[in-house]
Order: C-alpha cells, then sequence, then structure tokens
C-alpha cells in the first residue's frame, strides 16, 4: 500500500511537532523516519496509525484519504517501542488478539497464528505469560502480533531500543527479511542512524518537526543537503569558506581558508560564502614534503585517539574549528601525537556544498 | 484530542454533571444557607457574626483547634520514634508489631472511644477495681480522653509516612556522611532527620486533619468539651426543617480550616518530599540485649495499649450486661443474640448501603482513574479537584450540606436511604480512585493503543484490555472503600432516618444511653467485618492493608 503525506502539520500547545512534512512512500518500501528525539518523528507515525489527528494536511493510504478514519479502521499493523504485550494474556492469545476482533473462524486464527509463530521462531512459547519471555522473544510476539492481522501497513516505534546491543543487530536483520518476504510497506521510526542505514530502502531525517531530506542510505550520506542531515547521518566537518573563482569549464571551484587555498571539483555554488561538509574518514594524511600540493592543509594536534582500527586526529583548522580527521587501519609508526604538526589531503571531488 | 475520543467525551461530561451534584452543589448550597439570617429570611452576615461575637461558639473552635494539636503533638512524640525503631534496628516479631501497629488506622475511632469509656469511665471496670481502694481513677471525660484515643489511634499514620519515608534513603547517603567526618549522632540530625522531615511535617498534618474532623470520639466522651464538628452537629439537629443557617455557618468555619490543611500538604509539603530511589536500604542494626529489650517494650507496648480497647470491647460484647454496668468474668451470648435475631436490621442496612455505594463507586472509580491517568489535560486536572474534594471535608460537614441540599425541591433525597449511598459514594469513592490510578499509571497507554490499532475501538479496548490488568488495584479499592464506608459514623449519624439505621449509628446510641452490651455486640460485627476483608486482601495480594488509606 503507498502512503502520501501532504503538508502535515501537528501542533501541542505552542510547539509545532509537525510542520508542513510531505511524504510518498512507495509500496512495499522499507521507509524510516530518522531524527533526534523530539524531532516529530513518533508523532508522525502516530498521526499514521490514527493516534493523533493531524492539524493541517492529508494522509492517504493508496487512493483513500484516511484523515477522518478512526485508528482501529486502520488496517495498520504497529510495533511499539515497549512491545505492549498484554500482560494477562498469552502468547497464542496476545497474537490472537486482532484475529478475533475481526471475528474470524477459530480454524483459519490457529492457521494463521501457526504460520506466524513459524516465522517469528516462536514455537513452543505459544502458552507462555509475557512476562517469562525474554525482551527479544517479546519483540518477536508484538511483531506476529502486527503482522497476523494482514496489515496493509507496517508501523515501527523505535522497536529495538529496548534490546541489548548484539541482539538489536540480529533483530533487525530479521525484521528486514520479514519485511522482504512479505513485501509489505514497512514505516519505521528509529534515532540510531547505523540502524535506519542497515535496513531502510529510503530515509527521511526529521529536525524539529520539519523535513531535512530524503533519499536512498547511500544518497543522504554521500551528498547530504543539509549541515543537520551532513552531522546526524556519521559526522562531518562543516567548514566555512569563501569562493574566489572558478576554473575555465567551471569545474574547479577555488576557495580560500583562513589563507589557506582549497580546490573544490564537479559542484558549481555561487559565489561567495559557501558551507562545505567533509567527512573524516575522507581526509587523507600527507607528509612535509607534500606541503606545497594543492588541497593539502596542515595544523596542529589538538588530540589524537587511538582505537585500533583507526586513529581518530583533532586537528587545528584553517577557519578556526578545528577538523576531525579519521585515519584507518593506521601504520604503527605513523600515529601522531598531541602539539605535533599534521599534514592532510582534502581530495577535490568528495566534499559537499551544502544548501542554504 | 482525536474524533476517536468521542465516546470519552460524553462520558467525561456525564461524570461532571454527577460531581457537580453530588460534591459542589451541596457545599456552594450550606456557604450560601451560611449567609441567611436565621430568622428574616434575608441575606446577613448574622450567623457568623455571632460565631465571632459569642464566645460560646468561639470555644468550640478553640477546643477543636487544642485537640488536635494535642493529638498531633502525641502521635508524633510516639510515631516518629515507632518507626525509626522498627526501621533500624532488629527487634523480636517486628513484623507481627508492624502489621498490627497500623491496624489503628482502620479500626472505627468510636468503638475505641467507647472502650476507654468502659475502662476509665465512670462506671468503668478500673473505678470498680480501684474505688474501693480509694484510689482515683483520672478522669477519661473532655479533652483527656479525647486526645488520648486521638493520639492511640492516629500515631500510626506518622509511622507509617515517616518508614516510608526512611526506607526510601540510600545506605550511601549516610556513608556519605560518615566518611565527610561526622558521627553517629551527627549523622541522625544533619542528613537522616533533615530527610524525614517532611514525611514527619506530612504525617502531622494528616494526623491534624484527622482529629479535626472527627466526630465520634469528642461526641461520645466530650461531654461538655464541646468542639466544632459536634457544635455543627448540633445546631443542624435543632435547625433542622428551618434554616441550616449556624450549622452552615460552623461547617464554613471546619471546612475552611480542613480545605486549608489539605492545600497546605499538596502544595508546600509535598513540594518539599525529597524523591529518591534507595538501591540499598538502610542497614538494619543488632543493638545489644538490654537495649533491644527496651525498644522492643517501647513498640510492642504501644501496640499493645492501641489495640488493647478494642479486645475490651470484643470481650464486653460477650460479657453479661444490664445497661453501663457489665459483669466482667460472666459471660453470655445475650448481647449478640439481641443484636442479630432480635434486632438485625442494623446489620443488613450497613451491609447492604456498603455494597451498594461501592459497586457503584468501583465503576465510578474505575472511569475517573482511566480519565485522570490516560486523558491528562486541563479538564482532567479539574476533575482532579473535584474527585478528591470530599476528602478535604469533614464527614459531618459533608452530611449537613447533603441534607440540608436535598431536603426539598427537584430532587428530594432527604429522609430516603439514597442519600446514605450518595455520601459514602462522594466520601469514599476517592479511595477506590487512589488505588486503581496508582495502578494505571504503572501501566503503559500503549498497551490500549496496541489493542486499538488491531482494530478493537477504545470504549471496547478500555474493557477487554486495561480493565482486566487493572483488576488487582480495583479490587483492593473496593474493600478500602466497602471498610471504611462500613465504619463510617460521622456522615450516617447526619444523614440516616428510623429504619436506616446502620451498625455505627447502633453502637453511637446505645453507648449514649449506656446500653454497653448490645453496642459492643454491634462493634464486635463491624471489627469483625472490617477485618476480614482486610485480612483477605493483605494474604491474596500481600497489600499492605492501611498503606492504601
Amino acid at each position: 500500500m503507498r502512503v502520501e503525506l501532504t503538508r502535515i502539520t501537528k501542533r501541542f500547545g505552542p510547539l509545532k511537532a509537525v510542520d508542513d512534512v510531505s511524504l510518498s512512500i512507495r509500496e512495499g518500501t522499507f521507509f524510516t523516519l530518522l531524527g533526534p528525539s523530539g524531532c516529530g518523528k513518533t508523532t508522525l507515525l502516530r498521526m499514521i496509525a490514527g493516534f493523533y489527528t493531524p492539524d493541517g494536511g492529508e494522509i492517504r493510504f493508496g487512493d483513500k484519504r484516511v484523515n477522518d478514519v478512526p485508528p482501529h479502521k486502520r488496517e495498520t499493523g504497529m510495533v511499539f517501542q515497549n512491545y505492549a504485550l498484554f500482560p494477562h494474556l498469552s502468547v497464542f492469545d496476545n497474537i490472537a488478539y486482532g484475529l478475533r476482533a475481526r471475528k474470524l473462524p477459530r480454524r483459519e486464527i490457529e492457521a494463521r497464528i501457526g504460520k506466524i509463530i513459524g516465522s517469528v521462531q516462536l514455537e513452543g512459547l505459544e502458552g507462555r505469560a509475557p512476562s517469562q519471555l525474554s525482551g527479544g522473544q517479546q519483540q518477536r510476539v508484538a511483531l506476529a502480533r502486527a503482522l497476523v492481522i494482514s496489515p496493509q501497513i507496517l508501523l515501527m516505534d523505535e522497536p529495538l531500543s529496548n534490546l541489548d546491543a548484539k541482539l538489536r543487530v540480529s533483530m533487525r536483520e530479521e525484521i528486514r527479511r520479514i519485511q522482504k518476504e512479505l513485501g509489505i510497506t514497512t514505516i519505521y521510526v528509529t534515532h540510531d542512524q547505523e540502524e535506519a542505514m542497515a535496513v531502510s530502502d529510503r530515509i527521511a531525517i526529521l529536525n524539529r518537526g520539519r523535513l531535512e531530506q530524503v533519499g536512498a542510505p547511500a544518497e543522504i550520506y554521500f551528498r547530504p543537503e543539509s549541515r543537520f542531515a551532513a552531522e546526524f547521518m556519521g559526522s562531518s566537518n562543516i567548514i566555512e569558506l569563501t569562493v574566489e573563482g572558478y576554473d575555465e569549464a567551471a569545474a574547479l571551484i577555488t576557495a580560500e581558508a583562513g589563507g589557506q587555498w582549497l580546490r573544490i571539483r564537479g559542484q558549481r555554488p555561487p559565489e561567495g560564502r559557501i558551507v562545505l561538509s567533509i567527512r573524516p574518514e575522507w581526509i587523507g594524511v600527507a607528509d612535509a614534503a607534500q606541503a606545497a600540493e594543492a588541497n593539502v592543509l596542515s595544523g596542529e594536534v589538538l588530540s589524537s585517539t587511538f582505537l585500533g582500527p583507526l586513529v581518530r586526529y583533532r586537528v587545528a583548522g584553517p577557519t578556526g574549528a578545528p577538523i576531525a580527521i579519521e585515519v584507518h587501519n593506521p601504520d604503527e609508526r605513523g600515529i601522531h601525537g598531541d602539539g605535533e604538526r599534521l599534514f592532510y589531503r582534502i581530495p577535490p571531488d568528495k566534499p559537499v556544498v551544502l544548501k542554504g | 484530542m482525536g474524533k476517536y475520543f468521542k465516546a470519552w467525551n460524553l462520558i467525561l461530561g456525564f461524570i461532571f454533571i454527577i460531581l457537580f451534584f453530588a460534591v459542589l452543589y451541596p457545599i456552594l448550597f450550606i456557604f450560601k444557607a451560611s449567609f441567611i439570617h436565621p430568622e428574616t429570611g434575608a441575606f446577613s452576615l448574622k450567623s457568623y457574626q455571632n460565631f465571632f461575637h459569642y464566645p460560646y461558639y468561639l470555644r468550640c473552635l478553640r477546643n477543636s483547634l487544642f485537640v488536635s494539636s494535642l493529638g498531633t503533638l502525641f502521635a508524633l512524640i510516639l510515631g516518629v520514634p515507632f518507626a525509626f525503631f522498627l526501621a533500624r534496628y532488629r527487634i523480636p516479631g517486628k513484623n507481627l508489631i508492624k502489621t498490627l501497629g497500623t491496624l489503628p488506622l482502620i479500626l472505627p475511632t468510636f468503638i475505641g472511644a467507647e472502650a476507654w469509656l468502659m475502662l476509665l469511665g465512670r462506671n468503668g471496670l478500673f473505678a470498680k477495681l480501684l474505688g474501693p481502694l480509694g484510689i482515683d481513677v483520672p478522669s477519661i471525660y473532655g479533652w483527656r480522653g479525647i486526645v488520648l484515643v486521638f493520639t492511640l489511634q492516629f500515631f500510626p499514620f506518622i509511622f507509617l509516612m515517616v518508614s516510608a519515608a526512611i526506607n526510601a534513603i540510600d545506605r550511601s547517603l549516610e556513608e556519605a556522611a560518615t566518611n565527610l567526618g561526622s558521627g553517629r549522632l551527627r549523622v541522625f540530625f544533619t542528613v537522616t532527620l533533615p530527610v524525614v522531615t517532611p514525611a514527619i511535617l506530612s504525617g502531622a498534618l494528616v494526623v491534624f486533619y484527622l482529629c479535626i474532623e472527627n466526630f465520634g470520639v469528642p461526641i461520645l466522651i466530650g461531654e461538655d468539651f464541646r468542639v466544632l464538628s459536634v457544635q455543627a452537629y448540633n445546631e443542624f439537629i435543632s435547625e433542622m426543617g428551618g434554616n441550616p443557617s449556624m450549622a452552615g455557618a460552623l461547617s464554613m468555619v471546619l471546612l475552611a480550616i480542613t480545605l486549608g490543611l489539605t492545600l497546605l500538604q499538596k502544595y508546600w509539603v509535598e513540594r518539599k518530599s525529597y524523591a529518591m530511589t534507595s538501591l540499598n536500604p538502610l542497614e538494619v542494626k543488632q543493638l545489644r540485649p538490654l537495649p533491644t529489650f527496651l525498644i522492643w517494650l517501647f513498640c510492642a507496648g504501644l501496640v499493645f495499649i492501641a489495640l488493647f480497647p478494642f479486645a475490651v470491647v470484643m470481650v464486653s460484647s460477650i460479657t453479661k450486661t444490664s445497661g453501663p454496668v457489665m459483669y466482667w468474668g460472666q459471660f453470655s451470648l445475650e448481647n449478640f443474640i439481641r443484636a442479630v435475631a432480635i434486632a438485625p436490621r442494623p446489620i443488613i442496612n450497613s451491609f447492604f448501603l456498603a455494597t451498594t455505594a461501592t459497586l457503584i463507586g468501583i465503576v465510578f472509580g474505575v472511569v475517573v482513574s482511566y480519565l485522570l491517568v490516560r486523558r491528562r489535560g486541563a479538564v482532567s486536572y479539574l476533575l482532579d479537584l473535584l474527585v478528591m474534594l470530599p476528602l478535604a471535608i469533614a464527614g459531618t460537614v459533608q452530611g449537613i450540606a447533603l441534607a440540608a441540599t436535598y431536603n426539598k425541591g427537584l430532587i428530594v433525597l432527604t429522609g430516603t436511604w439514597m442519600i446514605l449511598v450518595l455520601a459514602y459514594f462522594v466520601r469514599k469513592t476517592p479511595y477506590s480512585i487512589k488505588t486503581t490510578s496508582a495502578l494505571l499509571q504503572q501501566i503503559d497507554g500503549s498497551i490500549e493503543e496496541a489493542s486499538i490499532n488491531l482494530g478493537v475501538p477504545p470504549v471496547r479496548s478500555f474493557i477487554k484490555v486495561v480493565i482486566p490488568i487493572m483488576l488487582p488495584g480495583i479490587i483492593a479499592g473496593g474493600i478500602i472503600m466497602w471498610v471504611t464506608t462500613l465504619a463510617e459514623l460521622s456522615s450516617t449519624i447526619v444523614l440516616y432516618y428510623g429504619p436506616w439505621a446502620t451498625m455505627t449509628v447502633e453502637v453511637f446510641q446505645r453507648i449514649g444511653s449506656g446500653d454497653f452490651g448490645p453496642a459492643s455486640a454491634y462493634a464486635t460485627i463491624l471489627i469483625i467485618s472490617v477485618l476480614i476483608p482486610l485480612f483477605i486482601l493483605n494474604r491474596v495480594s500481600g497489600k499492605d492493608l492501611a498503606s492504601s488509606l
């Protein structure tokens, strides 16, 4: 089922929790709403589920406007952050709950539950009470309960946040597998960018109720449009510089940064001040002999953190703000200490000029 | 709020209508009545002028404040050490002492008063035993007896609140103080006691409130020592049919005090209390034998003295009597035969009224709890205020207000059993709401949303999912409502009429006429009816019975 949000707004008192958000989610997509707490992602999800009514805008499932459809008639399956299992019902009865509400014949209920229990691997636990299950098992029951009603849309509100790190990784893979098997349109809320990249077809980044960027994970990672998107998906050095001129083909910009020159290829921002995003892992270490080469800059090492597979430096940057540099697969003797002068190279085709 | 809450909005409207007529309107009515001239019927400040002019009325106020202050003071003097000793030291039989120590809270105060009358009254046991030896028994009548009963029945409140505060202290707090160089006494006075002080103050306010609103004790043993609640009752009885102007004015004075105490408790003391989560409770110390014995003697002795009157009542119920004369040591079932076989009506009345009010209160309480916890907002704040308001109103005042309001006009309830049910419903439903909403607060709202999401409409989701989860709280709240209703004297005495006398009324009147034997028989049935459900509740849910009050 396709989901279409058009100019959705939701206010809580003076606060605009969701501010003019439009999204188009294609059938069968694993779509993630990503953002820090308070960004409006859960509010948006709850409006799709029907627990909140938007103050403005329109929600469509397929061609049908659902703004006025009460939540119990929206045919969405929802997995809650704390699972929301009914403590007074067994695993079987929890999963059967939605089917019984639909007054399905007993035989069909049993058949459907048998099938879903197999696919979420809960065999043998049907008679247990929720309190007798581990966190991962509770998560599976919640997923089975949402899926067994064959919803048109699956909604998940930070479903993995209560699990430990290791279980989180295996559960997200399983959720992705089941989603692909069923081909169900899934809207997933999380604040964890790694989780979002691992599971999603597409990601929408939200900030203070507004949409920052929508795109495939790699698209957002390599081509963030805003400072917020650049910093929230991975980490980024944000540098402000002044465009001084272009080469003949207008393919190479020359910009000045605190007395040092930088060349950027493939983008053509307007002249004047621009904001550049450069990921720490894109910056390479150079040596003193290369100091005169294009795009080689230098600065004093402010801190150096050795983490095994990588070394993380903070170096005094050209515009005052320190530059973060990550060197992967470092050489034991090539690690620079605090106070040393570090030469580094910014590849001309990597930096991203941010909008605005 | 979304459109799917429509059903709840209707229910909310209905609840406000009920609360308006049951709680707010009667109070406003009696407020208005207090400004009506008793003879001319015009607007006037006459009743208030009388109140401030005649020393007779002012003395009632002074008396009320006097016995309440003393009762609170002594309850503190006994309750605070009691709580500390039980929390910090190893004492033999500690659990039994704790459980029995909370019992006086639930046992009706007027039965305690009856017992002390039988012991220290003019025809009491002590007078009979010691009189011939030429020893004068100290008088129980007047303020001394009132303070005695208040102290013994209300110190457990201090105990409960203070021990809850002590149990919330983490061991590290005292260890930090010791680590910083404080000796044991210094730690107690600079850390432990200050941390517990808000609980002590809070407990003191509660006890003061219970003392000043109490009716049964001062009317039974106060004699010429009149307090506000008793005087309001007397005025109302003599004004009945006319204008409840003077009774109204006295009620308003009492209401101002009880309301003030409640607000003080809610906004001042609660804000000053310290929220802590204790990971490691304080160490329970083993003292040397002699100090252990002395502490045990204090705690066990206090519980014994507090419960002794109820044992006396139970024994006297099977003792041969003739009017006020008790033949101690000679047993007979005659009192019970007279109560159960000859005049069983009060027993039936009590059970019927308490059960009816409780059933209504449970349904109402569940719905209100739900609205309070789940539909927060300005409206639920108002709802909370209205529904909890009766907890700040003395039973006598509530009774007078209801009786005066529904005496004539569109809805006439005064003189029917329904007004008793209404009074109990208004006064006791807050207990049911407290327990159910506390439980509901622990249930995450998403449980219900999960049910709605799976296709079950809101109100049906509530019935299918929320109610079953809340059931333990509903039952506990219902039991507390039922037992406190059964023991209710102050509003009953104002509102009952002839055939609808309850056990409490029966006990009260028979004490008044010196008919102690049958009074004790009804009182014993009352005590047992209160203790059995609480005992079952305690066994089934492990819930501390008195902590829910």
